[in-house]
């Protein structure tokens, strides 16, 4: 029996998906499992396989962005009757792009803009005006009803184009190809207005400006729409430390031959550790509550050619640093090779964001809602450092922490950094 | 709106009247008699000697036009009186109009006190304070006197001086053959001095067209005045006729012994005594720096004419303060100082307006010049005024404009053509194209623009 296929819902917190790439045709046969289409959701790409074999008699919705559980397509056997799925879709496919868009669009189109060969609206009055001052009524934006073009209309333009041309700068037009015309002044065109016109002119020719439009893919609209609504929802206040790596830097050495960890995987280990005691940077706000928790689920920034993934290692405050690294590892691989599951993707409660490998001193990270605060790791750098009035020579490393300031108060954000300062300077301080 | 004017020359008096026009409360402070330089020192006197010693070269000739006037003689006295006669009504008429335009006169010297304050020391010793939203500092400018021994000699004197001479020396040194030395030379030397001229530049007015100049140096050589170009001035000394300059020209000494030596060798801005730094104003050398608004670097004070040392001629400075009071009135003045012409008032006489043909070159244009010799122009003939020559500069690209050069008759009246050309960017052709009357010498111009493309009617080949 015919049946329709429909936008999966693929996680929690899916409301609506975009397909991007049908894999069969209509008529096709279909076998249970087989790929039928791509979905773009949640800043991923999922194959989204047949739940049943047959044909595909009809795709209802080609590349569009639709709600879950839409219809998208019809199958079933071959020579099967489907007129009546056809009228339900009809009337249930709803598409997640509102029509009030296509009518703004339509209506945001530029008025005067004729096509070729489309019949120009003019009074006999106006064109005999046109006739009379000389004037091409084709060149013409009409004001009167339905864009008509009026007799007020022609005036106007002929005594908009009426400007003088010193004989020099017809001269100078003459030679350098420039139509004196295009030249936009109220008063006398001279010599140096034809030189800067061709100037301008030249410099767009050479500078050959380009812009290209492209749809924005889901991930980046979806990064978009979060880092809008995050600015929108925290006032957020971003604090800067510096620390001295010695300590993280002995520790990794330390660990190389049994271990190899990253600066990342401690700081992750270190910073799932101090946020049990500053629980306030761990929260979340639900209304007029704050959601507090004995548990980190520390996100991991990962930054893809396309855009920006936050996978999170679940429960990392009870995860020793091995188990840490290895899951960092393993996330971030299947995030460049689109293989995360959605829930990979969700349920952070703090953030960490390196840069440091960019060379990076110092940056503003923007909080990934709904946490309250992000933590941005930065470049390690030897500098000058004074201890005991001696200039020593250290490897430093800036942290930059934005917190939401409805829950994190300056002064509990600063304690937190300087306790996160103590844990890197004397990694030590985790085997207590 | 206040606006105060410091000085009560050419620049400083029309910018009153134009501030006047537009409501401003327009104060105008003046040590002298208004009119500045121009009128009381610089253009309008010497002019009035001018006309003296050229109708007095002219009568000589009478003759030659078939009038036989018998005694003709000079009368120096009187031509003072009647140059002080016409000094006196032009200052009157611009008094008029500045009490027409209801502008407060205040007769003192004016310094600042800070950005919205001056304090005028008044004649009669009397102080007042005058508050302003703006000002102008159009306080001109003064001979500047070399400081070479025995300049300070009895006998050695400016323009100031050279105007009053309440007689004709016997023999003049000139020191400095630039316009204001070449038009004495001329004066002096047609009411019979002995005029030398010692110029420390390879040529006699060297900011013109040197082919127009020419025609002067021609001139002068042809009627007794001495030219000594390239030679430096030492020292300046007593002896019993007079005075001796000593000079040195390529390492040659020579002395020239005169009546009297006249320091012509240029002007320097006035602005010692106007306490510009209580207001903050920046000077470059002595001369109010100013923008192309003729603003300084303090916002509500301008400085226009000589005070800039900028082109120090009245038509500059006047249209200078036309440029600074529209500026400060929040219009858009719209005056092209490319357009200023230089008039020597010598006969023959000489104007130029825009590039000289050398400046065109320097300047990389493919340079064409029409050229007409005024002595076969039918009127110069008959006002038996033959020597002179019309000269426009034109690029050879384009046919534009660059200059236009003039000696000759009326040449001073004639530069107008040019300088309309080149305001309105014409080229040599809206030149050839435009009736020109017959007979008048403004037919050599005609005929200079149709030589521009070897076209001349009247050229002889």
């Amino acid at each position: 029996m015919a049946e329709f296929i429909v936008m999966p819902k693929m996680g929690l917190t899916m409301t609506k998906g975009l397909l991007t790439n049908w894999r069969k045709k209509e008529g096709d046969t279909v076998n249970k499992g087989d790929i039928l289409f791509d979905v773009e959701t949640d800043k991923i790409t999922n194959k989204i396989e047949a739940k049943t074999s047959g044909v595909l008699r009809k795709i209802l919705v080609d590349k569009d962005t639709v709600n879950i559980l839409v219809p998208v397509a019809i199958i079933g056997t071959a020579d099967e009757d489907i007129s009546e799925l056809l009228e339900q879709a009809a009337g249930t496919v709803e598409k997640a792009a509102p029509q009030k868009e296509e009518a703004q669009k339509q209506e945001a189109a530029p008025a005067q803009e004729r096509k070729p060969g489309e019949r120009v609206k003019i009074s006999p009055r106006a064109k005999k005006t046109a006739d009379e001052l000389n004037v091409d009524f084709n060149l013409v934006t009409g004001t009167g009803p339905g864009g008509a073009i009026t007799e007020d209309d022609i005036r106007k333009f002929a005594e908009r184009h009426k400007t003088k041309v010193s004989p020099m700068a017809a001269v100078v037009a003459g030679q350098l190809g420039v139509e004196t015309d295009n030249i936009e002044k109220d008063t006398r065109i001279m010599k140096a207005d034809v030189v800067k016109y061709k100037l301008d002119e030249n410099l767009a020719k050479y500078a050959d400006p380009q812009e290209y439009r492209l749809p924005m893919s889901n991930m980046r609209k979806i990064i978009a729409e979060r880092m809008l609504e995050s600015v929108q929802t925290s006032p957020s206040v971003s604090f800067n430390i510096k620390v001295d790596t010695t300590g993280m830097k002995q520790l990794r050495e330390e660990l190389k031959d049994t271990f190899k960890v990253s600066y990342t995987d401690i700081l992750v280990k270190i910073v799932s550790q101090v946020l049990l005691e500053y629980p306030m940077l761990n929260s979340t706000i639900n209304g007029d509550e704050i959601i507090t928790r004995n548990y980190v689920n520390m996100g991991v920034a990962v930054a893809l050619p396309a855009g920006l993934l936050v996978p999170v290692v679940r429960y990392s405050n009870v995860k020793g640093l091995k188990d840490i690294s290895k899951e960092i590892k393993d996330l971030g691989e299947r995030a460049k090779t689109n293989n995360l599951m959605p829930d990979e993707l969700s349920g952070g409660t703090f953030t960490i964001s390196n840069l440091g490998m960019f060379g990076i001193e110092s940056f503003t990270p923007i909080i990934n809602q709904p946490e309250v605060a992000i933590l941005g790791v930065n470049a390690i750098n030897k500098e000058p450092v004074i201890i005991n009035d001696e200039v020593v020579v250290k490897p430093m490393m800036n942290l930059s922490l934005t917190a939401d300031h409805r829950v994190v108060d300056g002064a509990v954000a600063a304690e937190f950094l300087a306790r996160l300062k103590e844990y890197i300077e004397k990694p030590g301080l985790l085997l207590l | 709106m206040k606006i105060a004017i410091i000085g009560g020359g050419p620049g400083g008096y029309t910018a009153a009247i134009r501030a006047a026009q537009l409501n401003a409360e327009v104060t105008l402070i003046e040590k002298e008699q208004v009119g500045g330089t121009c009128l009381n020192k610089g253009c309008i006197p010497t002019k009035v000697l001018l006309h003296t010693s050229g109708e007095y070269q002219a009568a000589k000739k009478f003759e030659s036009c078939g009038i036989k006037i018998k005694g003709i003689e000079l009368d120096w006295a009187e031509t003072q009186r009647r140059k002080t006669e016409i000094v006196n009504k032009q200052v009157k008429g611009v008094e008029n109009l500045l009490i027409n335009n209801r502008v407060v006169r205040i007769n003192g010297e004016g310094s600042f006190l800070n950005k919205n304050q001056l304090k005028v020391k008044e004649i009669d010793g009397s102080e007042t304070i005058v508050d302003f939203d703006y000002a102008i500092i159009a306080s001109g400018s003064k001979p500047v006197i070399i400081p070479i021994p025995g300049v300070e000699l009895p006998g050695v004197i400016t323009s100031d001086e050279a105007l009053n001479l309440t007689e004709i020396p016997s023999s003049m040194v000139i020191i400095g053959g630039g316009v204001i030395g070449s038009e004495f030379a001329e004066v002096f030397s047609a009411v019979g001095c002995k005029v030398t001229i010692i110029e420390m530049l390879p040529n006699i007015i060297a900011n013109m067209d040197q082919d127009v100049v020419s025609t002067l140096v021609f001139k002068f050589e042809n009627s007794g005045v001495d030219i000594h170009t390239d030679t430096k001035v030492v020292s300046i000394s007593k002896s019993e006729e007079g005075l001796i300059v000593n000079t040195q020209s390529d390492g040659k000494e020579q002395s020239f012994s005169a009546g009297k030596v006249l320091l012509s060798i240029g002007r320097k801005p006035v602005t010692d005594n106007l306490a510009l730094e209580n207001a903050g104003v920046a000077t470059n050398r002595g001369a109010v720096a100013v923008n192309k608004n003729m603003q300084t670097n303090v916002p509500n004070i301008y400085a226009i004419g000589d005070a800039t040392a900028g082109v120090m001629l009245a038509h500059a400075a006047s249209s200078e303060g036309i440029v600074a009071v529209e500026s400060i009135m929040n219009l858009k003045p719209n005056i092209d100082f490319n357009t200023i012409p230089y008039c020597v008032y010598t006969k023959p006489e000489l104007a130029g307006v825009g590039l000289t043909e050398e400046q065109a070159r320097q300047k990389g244009y493919d340079v064409k010049v029409g050229l007409f010799p005024m002595s076969i122009n039918g009127k110069a003939m008959i006002e038996g005024e033959r020597q002179g020559l019309v000269k426009y500069v034109t690029d050879n690209a384009t046919g534009e404009i660059l200059g236009l050069h003039i000696s000759g008759p009326t040449a001073t009246e004639l530069i107008v053509e040019g300088a309309l050309a080149l305001r309105l960017e014409a080229t040599i052709d809206e030149i050839t194209s435009t009736i020109h009357a017959h007979p008048t010498v403004a037919e050599a111009l005609h005929e200079a623009a149709h030589a521009v493309h070897n076209n001349a009617i009247h050229m002889p080949i």
